[in-house]
C-alpha cells in the first residue's frame, strides 16, 4: 500500500518535471531572444498546456499531504530555504506567463520576459537541489526534526542544481523544436544541440562532486542505482544529441523528458526503503512506511485515487491531442 | 519577534490575499457559465461579446488565484510542520481529494477554454466552461470540510498522541460546514455580481459606446448581487446556532465556554483560551456590511425602464460599494479564523505546538519576501484587471479569431 502510494507521489512529482520542466526550459531561452514576436511564439508554443503542467505540482503535494503527512511536514520545513526558492520561482512563471501580454507595450512585455527567465532559473534550481539534499541525507534527531539550515550549503547541492538547469534548457529548446512552425524550429534545434553538451558536463560535474562526498556515499542504500543515474542521465542526453541531428524531435524530446523524470526515481530508488536518510542518527532516518497516513486514510484515499488518477490522465491526453502538431495561424494567442 | 506569531501573520496575509482573489474566480464563473450557455442556445452575438470581456477579466483574476493558493498548499508543511504530524491523518485527507479531485481538472480544463475558442466545437467549449466552474465549487467544497475540521475536529481518534480517521462521513456532516460552505459560495456570487454590475456602471457612467451591451450586464449582475446578499445574510444568521455550539468560546463568554475554559486548563494546563477581540469586531463589521447591501434590493425597481441608468446617482452608488463585500468577506474570515485561537485544530491541537521548528529569521524572511512578491502581484493583478474593464468589450485577446491584430503589431510566426 505504502509502496503503491510512494509510486504515485514520485510519479506526479516526475510528470510534474517533466511537463513544467519545458515551460521553464522555454522562459529560459527568452533570455536569449530579442525578438518580442519570437518570445511571444515560444511562450504560445507552450500555451494550452501551461496551466495543466503546473497542476501536477499541487497534485504531488496534496498526495504528499494525504498520503505522507510526517514526510510533507519534515521535508519542507526541513528544506525550507530551497523550497522557498522553488516556490517563488513557480510562482514568478505562473504570473510572468499569464500576463506578459496584458500590457500591449512591447517594452513592459520584455520587461515581464525578465520576470519569467529568473522565475524559471529559480525553479529549477529549487527542485534539483531538492533532490540533491534528498541524496545527501538529512540531519534529523531523535525528536523527529531536522536542525538547522546549514546541511543544506553543500557543493553537490549547487552541482545538482546548475546541471538541473541545464537539462530543463535542453528539454525546453527540443520542445521548441517540435512544436514551432517547421520555419523557426530549426533555430531551436540549433540551439538545443549546442546545450546538450552544457548539459552533460553539468550532470558530469555533479556526479564528480557527488562521488567525493562522504555524505552522499553514506546515505545512498543502493550505491549502484544511484551511479546509475548519471550514466542513465548521459545516455539520454546523447540520444537526444543524435535525434536533433537527424531532425527526429519526438524521439529527442521523450529523451530530453526522460531525462528529467530519472532523477525523481532513481533518487527515490537509491533512498528505498527510506524517504529521508538521517545523517545523524541512523535510529531517526525516516521510512516510506512510517511517513505513511495510517491504515484508514489510505484506504478511503485508494478508493478515491483508484477512478481518480486514470480519468485525470484522460483529460490531460486530451489536452495533449487537442492541441498536438506545431503552432501555427490558426491558434488564438493568448500568453 | 517569536516564530510562531510570524507563521501565523504568514498564514493570515496569504490566505487573505488568496481568498480576495478566489471568491472573485467563484462569483465570476458562475455568470459566465450562465453567459456563454446563453450564447451556445441562442446564438445571440451580445452574449459572445459579454462571455469574452468577462472571460477576460476572469482570466486575469485567476492568475492570482494559482500563486497564492500554490504558497498556501505548501505553507503547512513549511511553517506548520505540526498540523501534518499530529492531525494530517485526518485533515490531510480532504486536501489531497481536492488537489486531485478539483485542481487537477480546472486548471486543465482552463488551458484548453483558453486556447480553445475557434478551434473546439462549441458544445465542447461550453462543457469546458461548465467543467471548470464544476471544479471551482468541489474546492470550495473540499477545503471546507478541511477547515470546518479544524474548526471542530470530528470522525477520528487518537493513539499515541497522533489522530487517525475514524469515521470520513462526519467530516461531511460537520456542524460548522454546511452552513459555511452555502455562506461563502453566496458571498462569491454576491462578490461577483456586484463586479458586474459596478464594471458596467462605470461604461454606463462614461457613456461609452457599447450601451446595449453593458445595460444587459449591469441587470445581470444587480439581480444576481440582490439574490446572493439575501443568501450570505440567511447562511450567516444560520451559522450561528451550529458554530456557537461547537465552539462556546467563539461568540462570548457564557457558561459553556466558562465550563469548556475550565475542561481545558485542567486538560492541557493554565493558559489564555479566549480568542482575541479581534475576532468579534470582524464579526460586527462584516454584519453590518451584510445589512447595509441588503439595500440591494431597493435598486430592483428602478430596472424598470432604465430608471437606475437614467437617474445616475445609482450607478455611481454601486460603483462605490465595490469593496464593500471584499473588506466583509476578509473580516468573515478573521471572525472564523482569530475566533478558533488559540487552537489549530479546536480543543485538539494548539497553535504552538503546530508551528514548525523554524527559526524566527528564516521564518522572517519567508513573511517579508512572500508578502511583498504576493502584494506586488495582487497590485499589478488588480492594475491590469482595471484597465481591461476600463477599455471595455470591443476587442479583448481573449477568443480573439486568429490572424493579424491591433495588439500584435509584429509578429512574424503568427501573421
Ligand atoms: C460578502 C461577504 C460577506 C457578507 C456581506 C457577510 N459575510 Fe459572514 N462571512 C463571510 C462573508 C460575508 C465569509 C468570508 O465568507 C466567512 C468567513 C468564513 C465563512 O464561512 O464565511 C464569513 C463568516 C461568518 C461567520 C463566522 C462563522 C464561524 O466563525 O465559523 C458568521 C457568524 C457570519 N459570517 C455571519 C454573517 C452575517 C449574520 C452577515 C450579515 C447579515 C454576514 N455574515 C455577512
Ligand atoms: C481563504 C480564506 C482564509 C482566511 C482569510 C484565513 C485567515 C486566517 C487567519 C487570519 C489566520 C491567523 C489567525 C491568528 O492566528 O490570528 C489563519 C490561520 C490559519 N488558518 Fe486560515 N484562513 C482561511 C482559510 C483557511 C482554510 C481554508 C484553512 C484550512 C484548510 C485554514 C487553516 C489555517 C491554519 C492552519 C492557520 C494557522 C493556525 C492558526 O494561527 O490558527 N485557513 N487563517
Ligand atoms: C475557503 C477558502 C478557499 C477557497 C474557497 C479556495 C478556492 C480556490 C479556488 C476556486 C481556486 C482556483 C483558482 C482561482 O480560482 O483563482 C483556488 C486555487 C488554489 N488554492 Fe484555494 N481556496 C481556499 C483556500 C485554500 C487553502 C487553505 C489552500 C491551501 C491548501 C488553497 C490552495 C490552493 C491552491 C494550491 C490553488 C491553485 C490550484 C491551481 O493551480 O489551479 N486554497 N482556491
Amino acid at each position: 500500500m505504502e509502496l503503491a502510494w510512494y509510486a504515485l507521489l514520485g510519479l506526479f512529482f516526475a510528470s510534474y518535471l517533466v511537463l513544467a520542466g519545458y515551460d521553464y526550459g522555454v522562459g529560459l531561452s527568452l533570455a536569449g531572444n530579442a525578438d518580442p514576436g519570437r518570445r511571444r511564439a515560444a511562450l504560445n508554443a507552450v500555451g494550452p498546456f501551461f496551466l495543466g503542467n503546473e497542476v501536477w505540482l499541487v497534485a504531488a503535494v496534496g498526495i504528499l499531504f494525504g498520503a505522507f503527512p510526517v514526510l510533507e511536514g519534515e521535508l519542507l520545513s526541513g528544506f525550507y530555504p530551497i523550497v522557498l526558492g522553488a516556490l517563488a520561482g513557480v510562482i514568478l512563471v505562473t504570473a510572468g506567463v499569464q500576463l506578459r501580454s496584458r500590457p500591449a507595450h512591447e517594452r513592459v512585455r520584455a520587461r515581464w520576459d525578465r520576470v519569467v527567465v529568473v522565475g524559471s532559473t529559480l525553479a529549477a534550481l529549487g527542485w534539483g537541489a531538492l533532490l540533491a539534499g534528498l541524496l545527501q541525507g538529512v540531519p534529523r534527531h531523535a525528536d523527529g526534526h531536522i536542525a538547522g539550515l546549514t546541511h543544506l550549503l553543500t557543493p553537490f547541492v549547487a552541482a545538482a542544481a546548475l546541471a538541473t538547469v541545464a537539462l530543463v534548457a535542453v528539454h525546453g529548446a527540443t520542445f521548441l523544436t517540435l512544436r514551432l512552425p517547421a520555419a523557426d524550429a530549426a533555430g531551436a534545434g540549433r540551439l538545443a544541440r549546442r546545450l546538450v553538451p552544457v548539459a552533460i558536463a553539468a550532470v558530469g560535474a555533479a556526479t564528480v562532486v557527488g562521488l567525493l562526498s562522504a555524505r552522499v556515499r553514506e546515505t545512498a542504500q543502493r550505491p549502484a542505482l544511484g551511479v546509475l543515474l548519471p550514466v542513465a542521465l548521459v545516455a539520454a542526453l546523447l540520444v537526444a544529441r543524435v535525434a536533433l541531428a537527424r531532425r527526429r524531435p519526438g524521439v529527442a524530446f521523450a529523451a530530453t523528458g526522460a531525462a528529467l523524470a530519472l532523477p525523481v526515481v532513481l533518487v527515490g530508488a537509491t533512498l528505498w526503503p527510506y524517504a529521508l536518510v538521517s545523517t545523524v542518527d541512523s535510529g531517526a532516518s525516516l521510512t516510506v512506511a512510517d511517513a505513511a497516513a495510517s491504515g484508514p486514510t489510505l484506504r478511503l484515499l485508494g478508493w478515491l485515487a483508484l477512478p481518480l488518477v486514470p480519468a485525470l490522465l484522460g483529460f490531460q491526453l486530451m489536452c495533449w491531442w487537442v492541441f498536438r502538431g506545431r503552432t501555427d495561424g490558426r491558434a488564438p494567442v493568448y500568453w | 519577534m517569536d516564530t510562531l506569531l510570524l507563521a501565523r501573520l504568514q498564514f493570515a496575509t496569504t490566505a487573505g490575499i488568496h481568498f480576495l482573489f478566489v471568491v472573485v474566480t467563484l462569483g465570476l464563473v458562475t455568470l459566465l457559465v450562465g453567459l456563454q450557455t446563453a450564447w451556445v442556445i441562442t446564438g445571440k452575438q451580445k452574449y459572445e461579446r459579454l462571455t469574452r470581456f468577462w472571460g477576460q477579466l476572469y482570466v486575469i483574476n485567476y492568475v492570482l488565484g494559482i500563486a497564492t493558493g500554490i504558497v498556501m498548499e505548501f505553507q503547512f508543511g513549511l511553517n506548520w510542520s505540526g498540523v501534518s504530524r499530529y492531525v494530517g491523518n485526518v485533515f490531510g485527507a480532504p486536501l489531497a481529494i481536492e488537489t486531485l479531485v478539483a485542481f487537477f481538472l480546472e486548471s486543465t480544463f482552463l488551458g484548453m477554454w483558453i486556447f480553445g475558442w475557434h478551434r473546439l466545437r462549441r458544445g465542447v467549449h461550453l462543457a469546458l466552461l461548465w467543467g471548470v466552474a464544476l471544479t471551482a465549487y468541489a474546492s470550495a467544497f473540499w477545503i471546507l470540510v478541511a477547515n470546518s475540521w479544524l474548526q471542530n475536529p470530528v470522525g477520528y481518534e487518537v493513539r499515541d498522541g497522533v489522530a487517525h480517521l475514524t469515521d470520513f462521513g462526519a467530516l461531511l456532516t460537520n456542524p460548522t460546514f454546511g452552513m459555511a460552505f452555502g455562506h461563502v459560495v453566496a458571498a462569491s456570487l454576491l462578490v461577483g455580481g456586484m463586479l458586474m454590475a459596478a464594471v458596467s456602471a462605470y461604461h454606463l457612467i462614461r457613456r461609452t459606446p457599447d450601451y446595449a451591451l453593458h445595460r444587459t450586464s449591469l441587470r445581470i449582475g444587480l439581480v444576481t448581487s440582490a439574490l446572493a446578499i439575501t443568501l450570505v445574510q440567511g447562511f450567516g444568521f444560520a451559522q450561528f446556532g451550529p458554530v456557537g455550539a461547537v465552539q462556546p468560546t467563539k461568540f462570548g463568554a457564557g457558561d459553556d465556554a466558562q465550563a469548556t475554559i475550565a475542561e481545558w486548563t485542567a486538560q492541557f494546563g493554565p493558559g489564555d483560551y479566549t480568542p482575541p477581540v479581534l475576532a468579534s469586531v470582524g464579526l460586527g463589521f462584516m454584519i453590518l456590511i451584510g445589512l447595509t447591501l441588503g439595500t440591494l434590493w431597493l435598486l430592483l425597481p428602478l430596472l424598470f425602464r432604465d430608471w437606475i441608468i437614467r437617474l445616475r446617482v445609482p450607478l455611481w452608488l454601486i460603483l462605490l460599494a465595490v469593496p464593500l463585500p471584499l473588506v466583509a468577506v476578509i473580516l468573515g474570515w478573521l471572525a472564523r479564523e482569530v475566533g478558533r485561537q488559540p487552537w489549530v485544530a479546536y480543543g485538539l491541537l494548539p497553535v504552538d505546538q503546530a508551528v514548525s521548528p523554524v527559526g524566527a529569521p528564516v521564518m522572517l524572511v519567508s513573511l517579508i519576501g512572500f508578502s511583498l512578491l504576493l502584494g506586488t502581484l495582487a497590485v499589478t493583478n488588480w492594475v491590469l484587471m482595471a484597465r481591461h474593464a476600463v477599455r471595455g468589450a470591443h476587442d479583448p485577446a481573449l477568443g480573439r479569431p486568429p490572424g493579424p491584430s491591433a495588439d500584435v503589431p509584429t509578429e512574424p510566426a503568427f501573421v
